[in-house]
């Protein structure tokens, strides 16, 4: 039987174009972890940039140094040739020190023209993160105001959180049912990362249709877990079908590390820090690495997958810090793995190809 | 019976520097080969090959499969596998045993850690720079003007090492030019460029686990100068097949056997 049609996904542009035309406003979000709902109490929404990919990033060379990657490297090309001119703020939350550095060139020197906030995301548990990063969460409302005018009440909030809840778990049911969904890897990602810029109540019936596709049979091929941070080149998942594979558990920090539970607290600022906070095991909130070897084996276990691709932004920092562990942590424990490193900003070369056919190859 | 006409199946590597054609019996042995450096209209090159092994007498319609950076392109292959899991299975079958296969080529090195069994267990490669490749020293016995031989040769001879710190081809053979200026012996200098290619494969067979014994294949196992200062750095004993730069294409025909 040939499988179904996948849900048509809004273009981000066009979803853009059709938010400013109702009069919407627009936050341009840098990666990786913050609240939606905070955006949308001020009735605005989030678009979050990831890059973008393909474009030419000498814009911004002047202002970074050559090791910096590509997400940070094109998100500054892309601000510094207008490619942000459409949104009325640009967020970035310290995620990394490339992202804390490009808000550093962003307020001192670049100075787009739209005003720029950044967020700290602590890292690492501490007692004090919940209480910390709800405070940063309260400016970050508090600059949005200014913008947009609203300073939304707690019911507001409450309802803006409620919405996104409901985005997130149909999210998360996309997540645990990708090894019975019988979609291609890149119309899966289509929908999933539609939630980088959909508003969650058009995310959620997108999600629900694909969800209502989903059959008994697995699919078939050499399951993987993917991790590292994006699917950048999108190309790359063509070439994991080529190769006879089929991504099964995702461990992405922009899809799988942003699988959200709802926060315990009643104090709505608490409840979204919570939220972030226990939020599965990531490199950019300083998890420990055995945490995140736990929750790769656990999505492997889950899925039935036989090995773990981490495919990675060059220059990816705190990717690069937990690799030599996972890696030996995992083959320990009988998964084999493989790294492939691009720049988002160039096409998927051979080579990267030949090691990951090599690796479906090795557990086939 | 021409070794060609025993063949019942054909492996082809289509590597960055040479094309390697390999027939194999109804046993998996070795019993023809030919070895090309690379033509860039890959296809017509495979096709020309296959037409001199059925010159030879090897029958038609056998089995066949690529491996290498060109197999794509070769579209009469059954299957395209990659270079890896070829020299896996060539080395395995060669041999008799696991260990870690090292295998330097034109353009790219790699360390395949290979089970008991024949099974890729680990892999790492050096696919994004020169200086841990063939070509690395090619681009520096070529500025010498010395034959690849005799370069091989002054490394052993010398009396002394002189460190190269770069750790890129090109900047290493400008550093080459000024240590010559800076009347450093010759033979030490092509000494420390032997050692400096031998310490970054090193390198990465240590980061793949390396699991004696140490095998090694491609083009470059042909110098004397690098299978011992290899041995050296390593402190181990190197392993050699018959036929070092033939292990791709070897394991390919065995594949397309189903051996
Ligand atoms: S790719 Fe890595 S280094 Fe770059 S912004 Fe993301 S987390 Fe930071």
């Amino acid at each position: 039987m040939a499988p179904p049609n996948p849900p048509l996904v809004p273009r981000r542009d066009e979803v853009i174009r059709r938010h400013r035309s109702s009069g919407g406003r627009l936050a341009a979000v840098l990666p990786i972890h913050y609240s939606r709902a905070v955006f949308r109490a001020h009735r605005m929404l989030p678009v979050e940039v990831w890059g973008p990919p393909g474009i030419d990033t000498s814009p911004g060379d002047a202002h970074l140094q050559s090791y910096t990657c590509g997400i940070v490297r094109s998100s500054l090309a892309f601000v510094l040739s207008g490619g942000l001119d459409v949104a009325d703020i640009i967020v970035v939350p310290h995620g990394c020190d490339s992202l804390q550095g490009l808000g550093s060139v962003l307020l001192d020197f670049a100075k787009p023209r739209q005003p720029v906030a950044t967020l700290y995301v602590p890292r690492g548990p501490r007692s004090a993160s919940v209480v910390f990063l709800a405070e940063e969460l309260r400016a970050l409302s508090r600059r949005l105001s200014e913008i947009s005018g609203i300073e939304p009440t707690l019911d507001e909030l409450r309802q803006a959180i409620a919405r996104e809840e409901s985005a997130d778990r149909a999210l998360a049911d996309l997540l645990d049912a990708r090894p019975h969904l019988p979609f291609a890897d890149a119309d899966f990602y289509r929908v999933a990362r539609a939630r980088e810029y959909l508003p969650a109540e058009d995310f959620e019936p997108l999600a629900r249709a694909m969800l209502a596709e989903r059959v008994a049979a697995k699919r078939p091929g050499i399951p993987v877990v993917l991790s590292g941070l994006v699917p950048e080149p999108m190309n790359f998942l063509g070439a994991v079908a080529d190769a006879g594979g089929v991504i099964v558990g995702d461990d992405l920090a922009c899809l799988g590390r942003r699988r959200y539970a709802p926060g315990r607290s009643d104090d709505p600022w608490k409840h979204l820090a919570e939220s972030l906070l226990d939020a599965p095991p990531d490199s950019t909130r300083g998890s420990s690495t055995a945490d995140r070897l736990a929750w790769i084996e656990k999505l492997a276990t889950d899925s039935g997958a036989k090995a773990v691709v981490f495919y990675l932004v060059k220059f990816c920092e705190p990717e690069l810090f937990y690799l030599p562990q996972l890696r030996q942590g995992l083959e320990e424990r009988g998964l084999k793995s493989v790294v492939i490193e691009t720049d988002i900003a160039e096409s998927l070369s051979h080579q990267a190809v030949t090691r990951l056919e090599a690796l479906l190859e090795s557990v086939s | 019976m021409s070794d060609a006409a025993s063949i019942r199946a054909l492996g082809i590597d289509a590597g960055s520097t040479t094309m390697k054609m390999v027939g194999v019996d109804a046993e998996g042995a070795l019993v023809w080969h030919a070895l090309e450096e690379m033509d860039p209209r890959i296809e017509a090159q495979a096709e020309r090959l296959l037409d001199v092994v059925r010159a030879d007498g090897c029958p038609d319609s056998l089995p066949l499969i690529a491996t290498g950076y060109g197999r794509r392109l070769i579209t009469r292959a059954d299957r395209k596998v990659t270079e890896i899991t070829c020299h896996a299975r060539g080395v395995h079958r060669e041999l008799g045993h696991g260990g870690t296969l090292i295998d330097i080529g034109g353009q790219d090195s790699k360390v395949i850690v290979v089970s008991e069994e024949g099974k890729v267990v680990n892999f790492s490669m050096n696919d994004k720079c020169a200086a841990g490749t063939g070509r690395f020293l090619e681009v520096v016995s070529g500025r010498l003007r010395m034959p690849m031989d005799a370069f091989a040769d002054t490394a052993l001879a010398a009396d002394g090492e002189v460190g190269i710190s770069s750790t890129c081809t090109v900047f290493a053979e400008s550093e080459m030019i000024s240590l010559l200026a800076h009347g450093a012996p010759v033979e030490r200098i092509v000494r420390g460029l032997h050692r400096s290619l031998v310490q970054r494969v090193s390198a990465l067979a240590r980061g793949a686990g390396l699991r004696p014994p140490v095998m090694l294949s491609g083009g470059v196992a042909r110098s004397r100068a690098i299978r011992t200062l290899l041995a050296e750095t390593l402190r181990q004993e190197i392993v050699l097949p018959r036929h070092p730069q033939l292990m791709g294409a070897y394991g390919a025909a065995l594949l397309a056997l189903g051996a």
